[in-house]
C-alpha cells in the first residue's frame, strides 16, 4: 500500500512540475467552454442586409422598421436597383439584399431576396427569418415549442461535447504520453526489475490522471453551470457515474496505445489520429451523424464518445432519468470491459 | 554455492545474433567483469540475467531462480542500474531515492547504511532536480536507488562511463566493502583500473565468450585489445608555436549566487593540446561552452583564435571545431552526408568537399560504409567520425568535451592517433577527459576544482611539484580537496 | 550558400523518417476522401413523431404530406403526447407533431386551429430548422393563401446556386489540412533536435540563426504547395468543386497561411523543453485559431469580444480569402486585404522565430 502511494505521489509531482502542460490541461477546458459556448454559434445576427425600395409606402417601411428593429438584421445600406445591391454583395460588404417592388404595398407581392448563398445552410435561415420578419404571419396556427433548450443556445450542445473531448485528450492522451516517456528514459526497465506487480505500476499510472479528469469535469460542470447557465437538469450522480466509466474507458485505451508505442511522438500521433480525429469529426459534436453516408455512420457507432456525448446530452440537458440512457450506459461500460482487460492482460513484464 | 548460473544462452534480434551460446557461472560474493567492445552483448546478457528479456534457448539462474520461470523472486533480490540514466529528471535527489526505495518495500533510513558512501556525496544537494545534475552525480544517484534496498546480486551496466577518477575510486571502493557482506556484483566497464578491481572477468566479443579468468590473464591474453602499447610522446609532433590561441583572463560564469566558473586565468598555444581535467561538476562544459560562444560569460576577459569571447562569438564559431559530450551528429543521415552537411555549414567548396570526404573515409577506413547511417555504427566509430567532422574544415581550435567516454581501450587508442595526426596539421586540441592515461598525451593540463583552477603545467611538472608517480595520484590529490561538487 | 547544405539535410531526414512521407501524402488524401462527406450540416432525416388526437381525413392529409416529404422520417403515430416525449427522451425521435381534436372542423369553419410542434432543441441549429420545416409544411396545408403569398417571395442565390455544402467546405478543409500538416511537423522539428542534442552542435557553428530557421522552413512550405495541389486536384476529381476564380490566389492564400502557421510551430518549439509541451501548446492554439476562424459558424454571428480576436487570426484571413476566391469568383480587388494581413502576420510571426532562437545564452 505504501508503495502504492508513493507511486502516486510521484506521477503526481511529474504533473505538477510541468507548469506550462498543467497551464493548458485547465486552460484548454476553460477557453473552449468560453469560446464554443459564446462565440461558435449558428444564430442568424447582425446580417448585413441590403434594402431596395423604389417606392416609399407604408408597409414596405413598416418591414424596413422591423427588420432594423430586429438582432438578426442590420442594414448596412439602400440601393436604388437591385444590381446595385448585387454589387454591393459581390463586394463583400453585405450578405444579402431584400428588394421590394413598387407593388408591394398593393399586392403583397413583388418580394425578392438577393442573397449570398456559400453558406446553404445560413443562406436558408437568412430567407427564413426575413420572411418572417417581413411579412409577419399572423400567428396562431402552428404553436412551436423548443424543448429543453428553449432560447436555442448552442452552449447547450456544445458542453457534453466537451466533456467527452477533453476527458479523452486528458486520459487518452495523457496517460499513454507519460508511460511510454518511462520507456523512452529508461526508468521502466528499473521499474520493471522491481518487485512492484505490473498491474500496479499501470493502476498507479492511471490514478493522478483520473483524478485529474474528474477535476477538469468538476471545472466544466461548475462553468457550465455559473458561466455559460446551462442547467444541470439531470441528477449529478448519474452524470458522474456515467462519466467515471467514459473516463474509465479512456484510460483504458490509452494504455492500449502506451503498449504498441515505443516512441512518444509514436503515442502522440496514435493517440492524436486514432483518438481525437474521431472524436471531433465522428462524435456528432460538431456535425450531425444522420447525415453522413452509412459506411461513416457504421464507423461512428464504435467511437465511444458518442455514446457520452448522448448520454450527457440526455442527463445533463433534458434532464431525464438513468433509465432512459441505459442503452448508451450498457454500450460504454461493455466497451470498457473489453478495453481494460486488453492492455492488463498484454503488459509486457519484460521488455520485448 | 553460484549466485548466477548460465548455460548456452542465446540471443537473438532478428537477424543479429546478440548472444551466442554463452556460458559461466559466478560464485556468491565475487565482484565479476564483464568486458567488451561497443555492441559485444553485454546488455542483452543483463536484461537477461534481471528478467528483462526471456533467451531464445538455454537457462539462466540467478540466486538460485530461474530468470524465466521464478522471475519473481529474483526480481526481489536483483539490484540492476543499467546503462542510461535510469532517474526521473523532474523529481528531486532526495524524491527519486525515496520512490525506489518504497518501490522495493524499505525506506531510505533502512537503507542507508548500504549507500552511506555515495550518497552522502550528493545529499547537500538532495532538494534538486535529478535533471539539474552533472553527469557524474547522476550516476552516484542511480547507483544509490540501485543499492537501496540491500540488493544479494547487483548488476551494474557501465556504472562509471563519464565520472570522474576519484568518484570512480570511491565507487570501486564501495564495491568491495559491499563484496565483504556478501553481495555478488556484475560490472561491465571500459575502465583498465576498474577491470583490474574485479576477482574474475569475461571478454564478451560479438556474443561470445572469448575468455574467462583473472584480470591479469585476460588483460595479458588479449593485450591487443585492452593494453595497445601506449602512443609514445614523440609520436605526437608538435608545430607549437609562441602565439596564443586561447587567452583567459579571470573568466567568471554565475548562475545566480553559484560561481559554477570562479575566476579562471590560463592561456594556451598554437598547435598544443591541452587538457582540461577535473572532477564531475567542477565547471568544465561550462567554461568550455563560454569558450566556444555558446554562453556569455559574467564577466572577465577572453579571447579564442584572436577573437573576443563576449562580443564576437559569431566569429569564433568560424575558426573552431566542437565535439560535444554528448554524440551530436545526425543518426539519420549518412557517414558522407553528415561530413558534407556539416563542410557545407562552414562554407567549404562542393569539389573540396568531395575529394577531401574521400581522403578522411579512406583514412578512417570507413570507406565501404559511406552510406551507412550513421545511428547504426558502433559507439567508437562515431566519436572517431564526430572528431574527423569537427576538424574537417581545418579550424584553429577544436574543442573536445569528453570524447572518448565509454569508449574500449583499443578504439581511444585509435582516437588519440587521429588527434595527434591533427596536431600535427597545426589544430591546437583543447580537450577534457576522465581518463588520466589519456592526460599523459597531453602537452599542458590544467586541473579544476570547484570552478578554480588549482594546477596547471605540464603533466612532467605537475607530478614533480606534487612529487606522485602518476597523473592519476596528481589528479586525485587535487580533486579531494573539493568542497562542491555540482554545476 | 550555407542554406543549400541545410535544405539537403532538412529533406534526407523527412525522407529518412519512416513515417513521415507517408503522413505528408496520405493524410490530405485520407481527409480529402472521409471528411466532406462528414462535415455536412445539412439537416436532414429528422425523425417525426405525429400525436393525430382529430383522426379525420383532413388531418391524415397533413400526416401523409409529412410523410412524404424528404427533409423528415415518420416515425409512426402515438397516442399521447407524453409517448411521443419519452420516444425524444430515448433519443428515438427529434420533433413532435400535435394535431388538436376538431382540427378539421375549425378548418372548415374558417378557424384557425392550434397545431403543436415541439422540437428537440438540445442542438438548436436541428431544432429551429426542423421545426421551421414543419411549420412550413402545416401553413402551405392549413393555410393555403399564406403559402402562396410566401411562394412568391422569389430568391436569388448568388454564388454556389445548387446550395452543395460540400462546395462550401472544401475550402475550409484545405485550411484545416494546411494548419495541421504545417503547424505540426516544425513544431516536432526544433525539439527534437533539442533532444537528441544534435542542436547544440549546430550552435557553435557559424550558420546564421536566419539560415537556420529558413532550412527548417522552406521544407514546410514545399509540403504545403504539395498538400494545397493535392487537395485541389482531389476536390475537382471526387467531387467535382472546382474554384471559380483563378488558382493563383488559392495558392497565395496558401503560401501565406503556411508561413505564418510554421514559424507559428518553430517559435512554440523555441520555447518548449518537451515534445508533450510543444505539441500541447500547439493544440491549444490552433484549436482556438480554428474555432474562431469562421470555419464552422459565421464570424458575425459571435459576440464582440470574439469578433475582435478575428482581427489578428490568420486563419480567419485565409478562410475568408479562399472562398472567396472560390466559391465567389474573387480576384484580386476582393482578396487584397486578406493578403496583406496574413503576409504581415505571417512575416511579423517568423521574424518572431529568428529573435526567439537563441545561439548564445
Amino acid at each position: 500500500m505504501k508503495q502504492f502511494l508513493s507511486f502516486i505521489l510521484k506521477e503526481a509531482r511529474h504533473i505538477l512540475r510541468d507548469k506550462r502542460t498543467m497551464l493548458i490541461l485547465f486552460g484548454m477546458p476553460l477557453a473552449m467552454m468560453l469560446i464554443l459556448g459564446f462565440a461558435v454559434t449558428n444564430d442568424v445576427k447582425n446580417v448585413r442586409t441590403v434594402v431596395v425600395t423604389t417606392h416609399h409606402d407604408h408597409l414596405s417601411t413598416a418591414a424596413i422598421n422591423r427588420l432594423a428593429a430586429s438582432d438578426y438584421f442590420t442594414i448596412v445600406a439602400k440601393a436604388s436597383s437591385p444590381a446595385d445591391a448585387e454589387r454591393i454583395i459581390r463586394s463583400q460588404k453585405a450578405d444579402m439584399a431584400i428588394v421590394f417592388a413598387s407593388d408591394f404595398a398593393s399586392k403583397h407581392t413583388g418580394l425578392q431576396f438577393i442573397v449570398d448563398g456559400c453558406d446553404p445552410n445560413m443562406a436558408q435561415q437568412w430567407t427564413n427569418f426575413a420572411t418572417g420578419v417581413i411579412l409577419n404571419p399572423h400567428g396562431g396556427i402552428v404553436n412551436s415549442k423548443m424543448l429543453f433548450n428553449p432560447q436555442m443556445r448552442s452552449a447547450y450542445n456544445f458542453v457534453p461535447a466537451i466533456m467527452g473531448m477533453l476527458l479523452m485528450l486528458i486520459c487518452a492522451m495523457m496517460t499513454s504520453i507519460s508511460i511510454v516517456r518511462e520507456k523512452e528514459r529508461g526508468t521502466m526497465e528499473v521499474l520493471l526489475v522491481s518487485p512492484v506487480k505490473p498491474l500496479m505500476v499501470i493502476i498507479a499510472k492511471s490514478i493522478p490522471y483520473l483524478a485529474l479528469a474528474l477535476l477538469i469535469l468538476i471545472v466544466i460542470l461548475l462553468m457550465s453551470r455559473f458561466v455559460l447557465m446551462v442547467p444541470l437538469a439531470g441528477s449529478i450522480f448519474w452524470i458522474m457515474v456515467v462519466s467515471l466509466i467514459y473516463i474509465l474507458l479512456a484510460l483504458s485505451l490509452g494504455l492500449m496505445i502506451s503498449n504498441i508505442a515505443q516512441t512518444q511522438l509514436v503515442a502522440l500521433l496514435a493517440s492524436a489520429m486514432l483518438l481525437l480525429m474521431p472524436v471531433i469529426m465522428l462524435s456528432g459534436m460538431l456535425f450531425p451523424i444522420e447525415s453522413m453516408p452509412r459506411i461513416l455512420q457504421w464507423v461512428a457507432a464504435i467511437m465511444p464518445p458518442r455514446y457520452y456525448i448522448d448520454a450527457m446530452r440526455k442527463l445533463m440537458i433534458m434532464g431525464v432519468g438513468i433509465a432512459d440512457v441505459l442503452k448508451e450506459v450498457t454500450i460504454l461500460s461493455a466497451m470498457t470491459m473489453l478495453f481494460l482487460t486488453v492492455p492488463l492482460k498484454k503488459f509486457n513484464v519484460r521488455l520485448e | 554455492m553460484n549466485a548466477i548460473e548460465i548455460h548456452h544462452v542465446s540471443k537473438r534480434y532478428g537477424d543479429v545474433a546478440a548472444l551466442k551460446d554463452v556460458s559461466f557461472a559466478v560464485p556468491r560474493g565475487e565482484v565479476f567483469g564483464l568486458i567488451g567492445p561497443d555492441g559485444a552483448g553485454k546488455t542483452t546478457l543483463f536484461r537477461i540475467l534481471c528478467t528483462l528479456l526471456k533467451p531464445d534457448s538455454g537457462t539462466a539462474q540467478v540466486d538460485g531462480y530461474d530468470t524465466v520461470t521464478e522471475m519473481e523472486s529474483i526480481r526481489r533480490c536483483v539490484g540492476y542500474m543499467p546503462g542510461r540514466f535510469s532517474l526521473y529528471q523532474d523529481l528531486t535527489v532526495e524524491e527519486n531515492l525515496q520512490f525506489f526505495a518504497t518501490l522495493f518495500g524499505t525506506t531510505i533510513e533502512a537503507g542507508y547504511d548500504s549507500i552511506r558512501a555515495i550518497y552522502s556525496q550528493i545529499e547537500r544537494f538532495k532538494d534538486r532536480k535529478a535533471g539539474a545534475l552533472s553527469g557524474g552525480m547522476k550516476q552516484k544517484l542511480a547507483l544509490s536507488c540501485a543499492l537501496v534496498h540491500s540488493p544479494s546480486v547487483l548488476l551494474l551496466d557501465e556504472p562509471t562511463t563519464g565520472v570522474d577518477p576519484v568518484s570512480r575510486k570511491e565507487l570501486w571502493d564501495m564495491l568491495g566493502t559491499l563484496r565483504e557482506r556478501g553481495l555478488t556484483i556484475i560490472a561491465s566497464t571500459p575502465y583498465l583500473d576498474e577491470v583490474r578491481r574485479c576477482e574474475r572477468v569475461a571478454f564478451l566479443d560479438h556474443g561470445e565468450i572469448r575468455g574467462i579468468g583473472t584480470p591479469d590473464r585476460i588483460l595479458t591474453d588479449f593485450a591487443d585489445i585492452f593494453n595497445p602499447p601506449g602512443l609514445s610522446r614523440h609520436t605526437i609532433q608538435h608545430a607549437q608555436k609562441e602565439e596564443n590561441v586561447i587567452e583567459v583572463e579571470h573568466l567568471v560564469k554565475a548562475f545566480g549566487t553559484f560561481h559554477a566558473v570562479d575566476d579562471i586565468s590560463f592561456t594556451v598555444k598554437r598547435g598544443e593540446i591541452f587538457g582540461f581535467l577535473g572532477a564531475n561538476g567542477a565547471g568544465k562544459t561550462t567554461a568550455m561552452h563560454m569558450l566556444t560562444g555558446l554562453n556569455q560569460p559574467t564577466s572577465g576577459k577572453g579571447r579564442v583564435a584572436g577573437y573576443d569571447i563576449a562580443t564576437e562569438y559569431e566569429q569564433i564559431k568560424r575558426h573552431i571545431g566542437y565535439m560535444s559530450q554528448r554524440f551530436s551528429l545526425y543518426e539519420d543521415l549518412t557517414i558522407r552526408e553528415n561530413i558534407r552537411l556539416f563542410a557545407g555549414i562552414y562554407g567549404m567548396k562542393d569539389a573540396d568537399i568531395k575529394s577531401k570526404t574521400d581522403e578522411v573515409l579512406e583514412q578512417l577506413h570507413f570507406r565501404d560504409h559511406k552510406d551507412d547511417l550513421v545511428g547504426s555504427l558502433p559507439l567508437g566509430w562515431k566519436q572517431k567520425l564526430a572528431f574527423t567532422v569537427s576538424i574537417f574544415h581545418e579550424p584553429e581550435v577544436v574543442f573536445l568535451d569528453e570524447p572518448t567516454g565509454g569508449v574500449d581501450p583499443a578504439t581511444r587508442r585509435q582516437f588519440w592517433e587521429l588527434i595527434s595526426e591533427a596536431t600535427k596539421r597545426g589544430i591546437t586540441v583543447f580537450v577534457t577527459t576522465h581518463y588520466m592515461d589519456e592526460a599523459e598525451y597531453c602537452d599542458r593540463i590544467s586541473i579544476m576544482v570547484d570552478g578554480k583552477i588549482s594546477a596547471i603545467g605540464t603533466p612532467t611538472e605537475l607530478k614533480a611539484r606534487y612529487r606522485m608517480a602518476d597523473m592519476d595520484s596528481v589528479f586525485t590529490h587535487l580533486a579531494r580537496q573539493a568542497n562542491r561538487a555540482a554545476d | 550558400m550555407t542554406l543549400r547544405f541545410l535544405l539537403q539535410k532538412e529533406f534526407l531526414q523527412i525522407r529518412r523518417n519512416a513515417f513521415l512521407p507517408r503522413l505528408i501524402v496520405l493524410f490530405p488524401i485520407m481527409i480529402m476522401c472521409v471528411i466532406p462527406w462528414v462535415m455536412n450540416m445539412e439537416v436532414k432525416n429528422i425523425i417525426v413523431e405525429v400525436v393525430d388526437n382529430d383522426r379525420t381525413p383532413r388531418s391524415q392529409q397533413l400526416v401523409h404530406a409529412i410523410e412524404a416529404s424528404n427533409y423528415f422520417r415518420f416515425h409512426g403515430q402515438k397516442n399521447t403526447y407524453d409517448e411521443a416525449l419519452q420516444c425524444i427522451q430515448r433519443g428515438n425521435s427529434d420533433v413532435i407533431m400535435v394535431i388538436p381534436r376538431g382540427y378539421s372542423r375549425k378548418i372548415a369553419t374558417g378557424e384557425v386551429p392550434e397545431i403543436l410542434v415541439a422540437a428537440n432543441a438540445v442542438n438548436g441549429t436541428k431544432g429551429s430548422m426542423g421545426s421551421a420545416y414543419l411549420t412550413q409544411i402545416i401553413t402551405s396545408h392549413v393555410q393555403p393563401d399564406f403559402a402562396a403569398l410566401q411562394q412568391r417571395v422569389s430568391t436569388l442565390l448568388l454564388y454556389n446556386k445548387h446550395q452543395n455544402y460540400k462546395r462550401y467546405m472544401i475550402p475550409a478543409l484545405l485550411a484545416l489540412v494546411m494548419m495541421l500538416m504545417t503547424g505540426f511537423l516544425p513544431t516536432l522539428n526544433i525539439v527534437s533536435e533539442k533532444e537528441a542534442g544534435t542542436i547544440e552542435q549546430m550552435n557553435v557553428t557559424p550558420v546564421s540563426k536566419w539560415t537556420f530557421i529558413l532550412a527548417k522552413l522552406i521544407p514546410y512550405w514545399i509540403i504545403a504547395f504539395f498538400v494545397a495541389t493535392v487537395c485541389i486536384v482531389l476536390a475537382w476529381l471526387l467531387y467535382d468543386v472546382r474554384s471559380t476564380g483563378s488558382l493563383v490566389w488559392v495558392y497565395v492564400l496558401s503560401m501565406l497561411l503556411a508561413l505564418f502557421i510554421s514559424s507559428f510551430g518553430l517559435t512554440i518549439s523555441n520555447y518548449s523543453d518537451t515534445m508533450q509541451q510543444a505539441i500541447f501548446v500547439m493544440w491549444f492554439f490552433i484549436v482556438c485559431m480554428l474555432l474562431l476562424s469562421g470555419l464552422f459558424t459565421p464570424t458575425r454571428s459571435m459576440p464582440d469580444w470574439a469578433y475582435l480576436t478575428t482581427y489578428i487570426n490568420p486563419m480567419h484571413y485565409f478562410i475568408d480569402g479562399v472562398r472567396t476566391v472560390f466559391l465567389r469568383e474573387g480576384g484580386w480587388h476582393d482578396i487584397a486585404h486578406q493578403v496583406a494581413a496574413l503576409a504581415l502576420l505571417g512575416s511579423s510571426m517568423s521574424t518572431w522565430v529568428v529573435i526567439s532562437y537563441k545561439k548564445n545564452n
